[in-house]
Protein backbone atom coordinates (compact mmCIF):
# COMPACT_ATOMS: atom_id res chain seq x y z
CA UNK A 1 0.00 0.00 0.00
CA UNK A 2 0.94 3.45 -0.51
CA UNK A 3 1.83 5.83 2.69
CA UNK A 4 4.39 8.36 3.39
CA UNK A 5 7.69 7.84 5.12
CA UNK A 6 10.46 9.75 6.42
CA UNK A 7 14.05 8.95 5.67
CA UNK A 8 17.18 11.64 6.55
CA UNK A 9 14.81 14.40 7.31
CA UNK A 10 12.28 14.17 4.37
CA UNK A 11 9.20 12.76 3.71
CA UNK A 12 8.23 10.92 0.55
CA UNK A 13 5.86 8.81 -1.21
CA UNK A 14 6.71 4.41 -0.97
CA UNK A 15 5.19 1.40 -1.00
CA UNK A 16 4.92 -0.47 2.25
CA UNK A 17 3.33 -3.85 3.29
CA UNK A 18 -0.46 -4.11 4.55
CA UNK A 19 -0.85 -4.13 8.29
CA UNK A 20 -2.76 -7.17 9.05
CA UNK A 21 -4.33 -8.40 12.76
CA UNK A 22 -1.18 -8.80 15.12
CA UNK A 23 -2.86 -9.12 18.42
CA UNK A 24 -6.80 -10.35 19.08
CA UNK A 25 -7.54 -6.92 20.29
CA UNK A 26 -6.04 -5.12 17.26
CA UNK A 27 -8.31 -3.09 13.71
CA UNK A 28 -7.06 -2.06 10.58
CA UNK A 29 -9.04 0.72 9.49
CA UNK A 30 -8.89 1.72 6.18
CA UNK A 31 -7.93 5.60 6.54
CA UNK A 32 -9.80 8.02 4.49
CA UNK A 33 -8.64 11.29 5.91
CA UNK A 34 -5.21 12.03 7.67
CA UNK A 35 -3.48 15.26 8.79
CA UNK A 36 -0.03 16.80 9.53
CA UNK A 37 0.97 17.61 12.70
CA UNK A 38 3.19 19.96 13.98
CA UNK A 39 4.81 16.98 16.60
CA UNK A 40 5.41 15.11 12.69
CA UNK A 41 7.36 18.38 12.09
CA UNK A 42 9.55 17.37 15.33
CA UNK A 43 10.34 13.65 13.44
CA UNK A 44 11.08 15.42 10.33
CA UNK A 45 13.52 17.53 11.47
CA UNK A 46 14.58 14.58 13.99
CA UNK A 47 14.25 16.16 17.36
CA UNK A 48 12.60 13.08 18.24
CA UNK A 49 14.21 9.97 17.02
CA UNK A 50 12.31 7.73 14.11
CA UNK A 51 12.25 4.56 12.61
CA UNK A 52 14.02 4.75 9.59
CA UNK A 53 11.16 4.51 6.31
CA UNK A 54 9.12 4.33 9.37
CA UNK A 55 5.01 6.05 8.26
CA UNK A 56 4.40 9.04 9.35
CA UNK A 57 1.11 10.65 11.16
CA UNK A 58 -1.42 10.04 14.45
CA UNK A 59 -4.52 11.88 13.17
CA UNK A 60 -6.50 10.18 11.01
CA UNK A 61 -10.27 9.05 10.43
CA UNK A 62 -11.62 6.16 8.44
CA UNK A 63 -13.78 2.95 7.66
CA UNK A 64 -12.68 -0.25 10.25
CA UNK A 65 -11.83 -3.31 7.61
CA UNK A 66 -10.68 -5.83 10.21
CA UNK A 67 -10.72 -6.54 13.64
CA UNK A 68 -9.67 -9.04 15.46
CA UNK A 69 -11.14 -11.76 17.49
CA UNK A 70 -11.20 -9.89 20.63
CA UNK A 71 -12.48 -6.36 19.86
CA UNK A 72 -15.96 -6.20 20.93
CA UNK A 73 -17.05 -1.98 20.40
CA UNK A 74 -15.96 -1.31 16.58
CA UNK A 75 -16.53 -3.63 13.72
CA UNK A 76 -16.14 -3.97 9.98
CA UNK A 77 -17.75 -0.81 7.98
CA UNK A 78 -17.99 1.60 11.15
CA UNK A 79 -16.31 5.42 10.51
CA UNK A 80 -13.92 5.52 13.91
CA UNK A 81 -11.76 8.50 14.29
CA UNK A 82 -7.89 6.81 15.84
CA UNK A 83 -6.23 8.09 19.21
CA UNK A 84 -3.40 9.60 18.60
CA UNK A 85 -1.86 7.91 21.70
CA UNK A 86 -2.62 4.65 22.25
CA UNK A 87 -3.29 3.41 25.63
CA UNK A 88 -3.84 -0.45 27.36
CA UNK A 89 -6.97 1.05 28.69
CA UNK A 90 -6.25 -1.05 31.89
CA UNK A 91 -3.29 -0.15 33.88
CA UNK A 92 -3.93 1.98 36.96
CA UNK A 93 -3.68 5.44 34.83
CA UNK A 94 -5.75 4.12 32.01
CA UNK A 95 -8.40 3.51 34.81
CA UNK A 96 -8.68 7.29 35.96
CA UNK A 97 -8.72 8.66 32.59
CA UNK A 98 -5.30 9.83 32.46
CA UNK A 99 -4.32 7.57 29.25
CA UNK A 100 -1.76 9.77 27.91
CA UNK A 101 0.36 8.34 31.30
CA UNK A 102 -0.46 4.76 30.47
CA UNK A 103 2.21 2.67 31.30
CA UNK A 104 2.16 1.44 28.21
CA UNK A 105 1.73 4.72 26.19
CA UNK A 106 2.27 4.24 22.23
CA UNK A 107 1.67 6.62 19.57
CA UNK A 108 0.98 5.82 15.97
CA UNK A 109 3.71 6.78 13.74
CA UNK A 110 5.66 7.71 17.26
CA UNK A 111 9.06 6.44 16.69
CA UNK A 112 11.25 4.04 18.73
CA UNK A 113 10.05 6.14 21.62
CA UNK A 114 6.61 5.32 21.50
CA UNK A 115 6.61 1.84 20.47
CA UNK A 116 7.38 1.97 16.52
CA UNK A 117 4.05 1.78 15.35
CA UNK A 118 3.48 2.91 11.96
CA UNK A 119 1.09 6.25 11.43
CA UNK A 120 -1.88 7.00 9.47
CA UNK A 121 -0.27 8.94 6.26
CA UNK A 122 -1.08 5.64 4.69
CA UNK A 123 -3.91 4.10 2.94
CA UNK A 124 -4.77 1.94 5.91
CA UNK A 125 -3.26 1.41 9.53
CA UNK A 126 -3.54 -0.61 12.23
CA UNK A 127 -4.56 0.01 15.72
CA UNK A 128 -3.90 -1.86 18.93
CA UNK A 129 -6.77 -2.24 21.69
CA UNK A 130 -8.97 -1.10 19.32
CA UNK A 131 -11.64 -0.49 21.65
CA UNK A 132 -9.82 1.90 23.37
CA UNK A 133 -8.13 3.57 20.79
CA UNK A 134 -10.74 3.88 18.13
CA UNK A 135 -14.00 6.10 18.42
CA UNK A 136 -17.12 5.55 16.71
CA UNK A 137 -18.05 8.86 14.23
CA UNK A 138 -21.95 9.94 14.48
CA UNK A 139 -23.77 9.98 11.50
CA UNK A 140 -24.60 13.42 11.31
CA UNK A 141 -20.44 14.37 11.83
CA UNK A 142 -18.43 13.82 8.43
CA UNK A 143 -14.52 13.00 8.08
CA UNK A 144 -13.39 15.97 8.41
CA UNK A 145 -15.26 17.40 11.29
CA UNK A 146 -14.12 14.17 13.16
CA UNK A 147 -10.40 14.31 12.35
CA UNK A 148 -9.00 16.26 14.70
CA UNK A 149 -11.01 14.52 17.31
CA UNK A 150 -8.11 12.04 17.96
CA UNK A 151 -5.98 14.93 18.54
CA UNK A 152 -5.90 18.48 18.07
CA UNK A 153 -9.40 19.30 18.80
CA UNK A 154 -9.33 17.36 21.86
CA UNK A 155 -6.24 18.40 23.39
CA UNK A 156 -7.23 22.47 22.49
CA UNK A 157 -10.67 21.39 24.23
CA UNK A 158 -8.97 19.33 27.66
CA UNK A 159 -7.09 22.36 27.71
CA UNK A 160 -10.34 24.78 28.39
CA UNK A 161 -11.39 22.42 30.43
CA UNK A 162 -8.14 22.25 32.70
CA UNK A 163 -8.66 25.99 32.67
CA UNK A 164 -12.13 25.47 34.76
CA UNK A 165 -13.85 28.28 33.78
CA UNK A 166 -16.74 30.32 34.75
CA UNK A 167 -19.15 31.84 32.65
CA UNK A 168 -17.78 35.92 32.30
CA UNK A 169 -14.64 34.49 33.11
CA UNK A 170 -11.36 36.29 30.95
CA UNK A 171 -8.84 33.63 29.26
CA UNK A 172 -5.76 34.44 27.17
CA UNK A 173 -4.82 31.90 24.32
CA UNK A 174 -0.99 32.65 23.32
CA UNK A 175 -0.90 31.09 19.95
CA UNK A 176 -3.43 30.53 17.37
CA UNK A 177 -3.12 27.56 15.97
CA UNK A 178 -4.65 24.55 15.77
CA UNK A 179 -4.45 24.19 19.40
CA UNK A 180 -4.82 27.35 20.43
CA UNK A 181 -7.82 27.59 18.03
CA UNK A 182 -9.77 24.46 19.46
CA UNK A 183 -9.17 25.93 23.22
CA UNK A 184 -10.01 29.50 21.96
CA UNK A 185 -13.50 28.27 20.66
CA UNK A 186 -14.45 25.38 23.43
CA UNK A 187 -13.62 28.46 25.91
CA UNK A 188 -15.78 30.69 24.06
CA UNK A 189 -18.67 27.98 24.08
CA UNK A 190 -18.26 27.66 28.02
CA UNK A 191 -19.23 31.54 28.43
CA UNK A 192 -15.68 32.98 28.89
CA UNK A 193 -14.74 35.97 27.28
CA UNK A 194 -11.88 34.59 25.11
CA UNK A 195 -8.34 36.81 23.77
CA UNK A 196 -6.29 35.15 21.35
CA UNK A 197 -2.12 36.24 20.93
CA UNK A 198 -0.82 35.74 17.51
CA UNK A 199 1.30 37.61 15.18
CA UNK A 200 0.12 35.98 12.44
CA UNK A 201 -2.12 37.64 10.93
CA UNK A 202 -4.08 34.66 8.99
CA UNK A 203 -4.88 32.62 12.44
CA UNK A 204 -6.09 36.03 14.20
CA UNK A 205 -8.51 36.19 10.89
CA UNK A 206 -9.79 32.78 11.58
CA UNK A 207 -9.43 33.05 15.72
CA UNK A 208 -12.00 36.67 14.50
CA UNK A 209 -14.30 34.89 12.08
CA UNK A 210 -15.27 32.34 15.33
CA UNK A 211 -15.78 35.32 17.71
CA UNK A 212 -12.83 35.77 19.45
CA UNK A 213 -10.99 38.67 20.26
CA UNK A 214 -7.45 38.59 19.23
CA UNK A 215 -3.62 40.71 19.96
CA UNK A 216 -1.15 41.09 17.33
CA UNK A 217 1.85 41.53 20.09
CA UNK A 218 3.63 43.28 17.23
CA UNK A 219 1.27 46.24 17.50
CA UNK A 220 0.04 46.02 20.76
CA UNK A 221 1.85 45.18 24.26
CA UNK A 222 -0.78 41.59 24.92
CA UNK A 223 0.00 42.26 28.85
CA UNK A 224 -1.38 45.89 28.36
CA UNK A 225 -4.54 44.44 26.28
CA UNK A 226 -5.07 42.04 28.49
CA UNK A 227 -4.53 44.64 31.59
CA UNK A 228 -6.96 46.90 29.56
CA UNK A 229 -9.71 44.44 29.46
CA UNK A 230 -9.48 43.36 33.01
CA UNK A 231 -9.72 46.84 35.30
CA UNK A 232 -5.76 46.26 35.60
CA UNK A 233 -6.38 42.95 36.66
CA UNK A 234 -5.36 40.51 33.81
CA UNK A 235 -6.47 37.47 32.52
CA UNK A 236 -8.22 34.74 35.20
CA UNK A 237 -6.59 32.27 32.88
CA UNK A 238 -3.52 32.19 30.24
CA UNK A 239 -2.78 29.62 27.92
CA UNK A 240 0.72 28.39 26.41
CA UNK A 241 -0.32 26.84 23.53
CA UNK A 242 2.84 27.29 21.90
CA UNK A 243 5.32 25.38 23.94
CA UNK A 244 8.47 27.95 23.74
CA UNK A 245 10.10 29.85 26.93
CA UNK A 246 9.13 33.26 25.81
CA UNK A 247 5.38 31.50 24.91
CA UNK A 248 5.22 30.97 28.61
CA UNK A 249 6.84 33.56 29.77
CA UNK A 250 3.87 35.78 27.63
CA UNK A 251 1.41 33.68 29.61
CA UNK A 252 2.37 34.27 33.16
CA UNK A 253 2.64 37.92 32.07
CA UNK A 254 -0.80 37.70 31.29
CA UNK A 255 -2.69 36.12 34.22
CA UNK A 256 -3.66 38.15 37.38
CA UNK A 257 -2.58 37.54 40.48
CA UNK A 258 -4.53 34.02 41.77
CA UNK A 259 -4.56 33.16 38.32
CA UNK A 260 -3.96 29.95 36.40
CA UNK A 261 -1.37 29.37 33.50
CA UNK A 262 -2.28 26.08 31.79
CA UNK A 263 0.72 24.96 29.77
CA UNK A 264 -0.31 22.31 26.73
CA UNK A 265 2.33 23.52 24.32
CA UNK A 266 5.06 21.06 23.44
CA UNK A 267 8.06 20.98 25.50
CA UNK A 268 11.00 19.06 25.44
CA UNK A 269 14.16 20.45 26.46
CA UNK A 270 13.70 23.58 26.77
CA UNK A 271 14.81 25.89 29.99
CA UNK A 272 13.54 28.96 31.90
CA UNK A 273 14.06 30.66 35.13
CA UNK A 274 11.74 31.33 36.93
CA UNK A 275 11.44 33.64 40.14
CA UNK A 276 9.66 31.36 42.89
CA UNK A 277 8.74 34.33 45.29
CA UNK A 278 6.74 36.29 42.60
CA UNK A 279 5.19 33.14 41.69
CA UNK A 280 4.55 32.50 44.98
CA UNK A 281 3.57 36.28 46.07
CA UNK A 282 1.42 36.16 42.92
CA UNK A 283 -0.47 32.78 44.31
CA UNK A 284 -0.11 31.82 40.45
CA UNK A 285 -1.05 28.25 39.50
CA UNK A 286 0.85 26.51 37.15
CA UNK A 287 -0.61 23.60 34.98
CA UNK A 288 1.34 21.55 33.12
CA UNK A 289 -1.28 18.89 30.68
CA UNK A 290 1.74 16.76 29.30
CA UNK A 291 -0.33 14.70 26.33
CA UNK A 292 -3.46 15.43 26.19
CA UNK A 293 -5.63 11.72 27.74
CA UNK A 294 -7.52 11.81 24.78
CA UNK A 295 -10.10 8.86 25.62
CA UNK A 296 -11.35 10.22 28.79
CA UNK A 297 -12.10 13.74 26.63
CA UNK A 298 -12.48 12.75 22.92
CA UNK A 299 -16.51 12.16 23.87
CA UNK A 300 -17.16 15.13 24.67
CA UNK A 301 -15.04 17.26 22.32
CA UNK A 302 -17.02 14.99 19.73
CA UNK A 303 -20.40 16.19 21.41
CA UNK A 304 -19.19 19.91 21.09
CA UNK A 305 -18.95 19.52 17.18
CA UNK A 306 -21.82 17.62 16.47
CA UNK A 307 -23.72 20.47 18.29
CA UNK A 308 -21.57 22.82 16.58
CA UNK A 309 -20.22 24.81 19.12
CA UNK A 310 -16.59 23.77 17.66
CA UNK A 311 -16.02 23.96 14.16
CA UNK A 312 -12.78 22.58 13.24
CA UNK A 313 -12.81 23.33 9.31
CA UNK A 314 -11.78 27.12 9.46
CA UNK A 315 -8.39 25.34 10.72
CA UNK A 316 -7.95 23.26 7.32
CA UNK A 317 -6.05 25.36 5.18
CA UNK A 318 -5.03 22.67 2.64
CA UNK A 319 -6.45 19.28 0.69
CA UNK A 320 -3.90 17.75 -1.09
CA UNK A 321 -3.57 13.47 -2.04
CA UNK A 322 -1.02 11.05 -0.84
CA UNK A 323 1.11 12.24 -3.40
CA UNK A 324 1.32 15.43 -2.67
CA UNK A 325 2.18 14.57 0.86
CA UNK A 326 5.37 16.12 0.59
CA UNK A 327 4.82 19.59 -0.57
CA UNK A 328 2.29 19.53 2.15
CA UNK A 329 5.46 19.37 4.73
CA UNK A 330 6.95 21.85 2.84
CA UNK A 331 4.03 23.90 2.87
CA UNK A 332 3.22 23.59 6.64
CA UNK A 333 7.62 23.63 7.50
CA UNK A 334 7.40 27.21 6.14
CA UNK A 335 4.42 27.93 8.14
CA UNK A 336 2.45 29.10 4.95
CA UNK A 337 0.00 26.40 5.67
CA UNK A 338 -2.51 25.65 9.23
CA UNK A 339 -3.61 22.71 8.72
CA UNK A 340 -3.01 20.11 5.87
CA UNK A 341 -5.41 17.45 5.28
CA UNK A 342 -4.68 14.52 3.21
CA UNK A 343 -6.45 12.25 1.21
CA UNK A 344 -5.40 8.65 0.92
CA UNK B 1 12.17 68.63 28.86
CA UNK B 2 13.58 65.28 28.37
CA UNK B 3 11.47 62.52 26.46
CA UNK B 4 10.94 59.23 28.20
CA UNK B 5 12.52 56.66 27.79
CA UNK B 6 15.45 58.58 25.77
CA UNK B 7 19.28 58.81 26.28
CA UNK B 8 18.82 62.76 27.67
CA UNK B 9 16.17 60.97 30.18
CA UNK B 10 18.76 58.50 31.83
CA UNK B 11 21.18 61.58 31.44
CA UNK B 12 18.81 63.67 33.41
CA UNK B 13 17.88 61.03 36.18
CA UNK B 14 21.21 60.43 36.68
CA UNK B 15 22.19 63.56 37.59
CA UNK B 16 19.28 63.85 39.72
CA UNK B 17 20.48 61.10 41.52
CA UNK B 18 23.91 62.40 42.26
CA UNK B 19 22.24 65.26 43.63
CA UNK B 20 19.68 63.42 46.21
CA UNK B 21 21.30 63.00 49.38
CA UNK B 22 18.28 60.91 50.72
CA UNK B 23 19.57 58.17 47.78
CA UNK B 24 23.05 58.61 48.56
CA UNK B 25 22.19 57.38 52.44
CA UNK B 26 19.44 54.65 51.52
CA UNK B 27 22.11 53.53 48.81
CA UNK B 28 24.89 53.80 50.45
CA UNK B 29 25.74 49.95 50.43
CA UNK B 30 24.45 49.58 47.10
CA UNK B 31 26.56 48.11 44.38
CA UNK B 32 25.68 47.06 41.40
CA UNK B 33 24.14 48.24 37.47
CA UNK B 34 20.31 48.22 36.96
CA UNK B 35 18.94 48.26 33.07
CA UNK B 36 15.68 49.29 32.46
CA UNK B 37 13.59 47.36 30.11
CA UNK B 38 10.86 49.61 28.45
CA UNK B 39 8.85 47.44 26.50
CA UNK B 40 7.65 48.40 23.20
CA UNK B 41 4.12 49.14 22.79
CA UNK B 42 3.21 50.44 19.19
CA UNK B 43 -0.02 52.31 19.85
CA UNK B 44 1.43 53.86 22.64
CA UNK B 45 4.00 55.78 20.31
CA UNK B 46 6.80 52.88 21.53
CA UNK B 47 7.96 51.19 18.57
CA UNK B 48 10.69 48.89 19.83
CA UNK B 49 12.08 47.97 23.38
CA UNK B 50 14.28 50.27 24.95
CA UNK B 51 17.03 49.75 27.42
CA UNK B 52 18.10 52.35 30.32
CA UNK B 53 21.43 51.89 31.83
CA UNK B 54 21.94 53.52 35.56
CA UNK B 55 25.76 51.90 36.92
CA UNK B 56 24.77 52.63 40.81
CA UNK B 57 27.67 52.25 43.35
CA UNK B 58 27.53 53.34 46.79
CA UNK B 59 24.69 56.10 46.75
CA UNK B 60 26.33 57.48 43.34
CA UNK B 61 25.37 56.79 39.50
CA UNK B 62 28.15 56.72 38.21
CA UNK B 63 26.51 56.98 34.11
CA UNK B 64 23.42 56.49 32.78
CA UNK B 65 21.71 56.28 29.58
CA UNK B 66 20.15 54.16 27.18
CA UNK B 67 22.43 51.25 25.98
CA UNK B 68 21.52 48.10 23.20
CA UNK B 69 20.16 45.04 24.61
CA UNK B 70 23.90 43.11 24.75
CA UNK B 71 25.22 45.81 27.27
CA UNK B 72 22.34 45.95 29.04
CA UNK B 73 21.64 42.12 29.64
CA UNK B 74 25.15 42.53 31.07
CA UNK B 75 23.41 44.19 33.71
CA UNK B 76 23.44 42.79 37.69
CA UNK B 77 19.63 43.52 37.64
CA UNK B 78 17.18 44.01 34.85
CA UNK B 79 14.06 45.31 35.23
CA UNK B 80 11.51 44.64 32.42
CA UNK B 81 7.96 45.89 32.14
CA UNK B 82 5.52 47.40 29.00
CA UNK B 83 5.92 51.06 28.71
CA UNK B 84 2.78 51.50 30.28
CA UNK B 85 3.78 50.20 33.45
CA UNK B 86 6.86 52.16 33.24
CA UNK B 87 5.28 55.55 32.64
CA UNK B 88 2.82 54.41 36.40
CA UNK B 89 5.46 54.05 37.91
CA UNK B 90 6.82 57.71 37.13
CA UNK B 91 3.19 59.22 37.66
CA UNK B 92 3.50 57.36 41.46
CA UNK B 93 0.71 55.45 40.26
CA UNK B 94 2.48 51.88 40.99
CA UNK B 95 4.36 51.44 43.49
CA UNK B 96 7.57 49.72 41.98
CA UNK B 97 8.55 47.14 44.85
CA UNK B 98 5.00 46.37 45.18
CA UNK B 99 5.04 46.08 41.07
CA UNK B 100 7.48 43.90 41.52
CA UNK B 101 6.22 41.33 43.88
CA UNK B 102 3.22 41.55 41.94
CA UNK B 103 4.89 40.64 38.28
CA UNK B 104 3.82 44.09 36.73
CA UNK B 105 7.37 44.41 36.84
CA UNK B 106 9.98 41.35 35.96
CA UNK B 107 13.12 41.25 37.70
CA UNK B 108 16.24 38.95 36.57
CA UNK B 109 18.96 39.08 39.56
CA UNK B 110 18.35 39.24 42.79
CA UNK B 111 14.89 40.54 43.72
CA UNK B 112 15.44 40.21 47.61
CA UNK B 113 18.70 42.58 47.62
CA UNK B 114 15.95 44.59 45.41
CA UNK B 115 13.65 44.60 47.98
CA UNK B 116 15.82 45.23 51.30
CA UNK B 117 16.94 48.75 49.76
CA UNK B 118 13.74 49.76 49.73
CA UNK B 119 14.11 53.34 50.77
CA UNK B 120 16.64 53.56 47.93
CA UNK B 121 13.46 52.41 45.58
CA UNK B 122 11.04 55.00 46.54
CA UNK B 123 13.73 57.50 46.23
CA UNK B 124 14.37 56.90 42.98
CA UNK B 125 11.04 56.98 41.70
CA UNK B 126 10.46 60.30 43.55
CA UNK B 127 13.24 60.94 41.64
CA UNK B 128 11.75 60.36 38.29
CA UNK B 129 9.06 63.17 39.31
CA UNK B 130 11.64 65.92 39.31
CA UNK B 131 13.21 64.99 35.84
CA UNK B 132 10.41 67.45 33.47
CA UNK B 133 9.74 64.49 31.41
CA UNK B 134 7.28 64.15 28.43
CA UNK B 135 5.62 60.86 27.41
CA UNK B 136 5.76 59.75 23.67
CA UNK B 137 2.06 59.17 24.06
CA UNK B 138 1.19 62.33 25.12
CA UNK B 139 3.31 64.63 22.12
CA UNK B 140 0.76 65.50 19.26
CA UNK B 141 1.40 63.57 15.89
Amino acid sequence: MRAVVVDEGRVRLADVPEPVIEDPGDAVVRITRASICGSDLHYLHGKTPVDPGGVMGHEAVGVVELVGESVRKVAPGDRVVLAFDIACGACWFCRRGESALCEDVRMLGGGPFLGSLPGTQAERARVPVADVNLLRIPAAVDDEHALFVGDALTTGYYAATTAALAPGDTIAVVGAGPVGYFCAQAARAMGAAVFAIDPDPARRAIAERSGVATVDPSGRHPEMALAEATEGRGADVAVDAVGSPSAFETAVGLVRRGGLVVIVGLYAAETTELQLGVFWARAITLRFTGLCPVHAWWERAMSEVEAGRIDPLPVISHRLSLEDAPRGYELFDRREAMKVVLAP
Amino acid sequence: MARFPTDPWFKEFARAINESDEYREAAATWEGEIAFVIEAEPDKRMPEDVWGFLDLWHGACRSGGVVGPEDGAAARYVIRAPYSRWKDVLLGDLDPVKGMMQGKLRVQGDLPTIVRYVRAANELVRLTGTVETEFPDEVPA
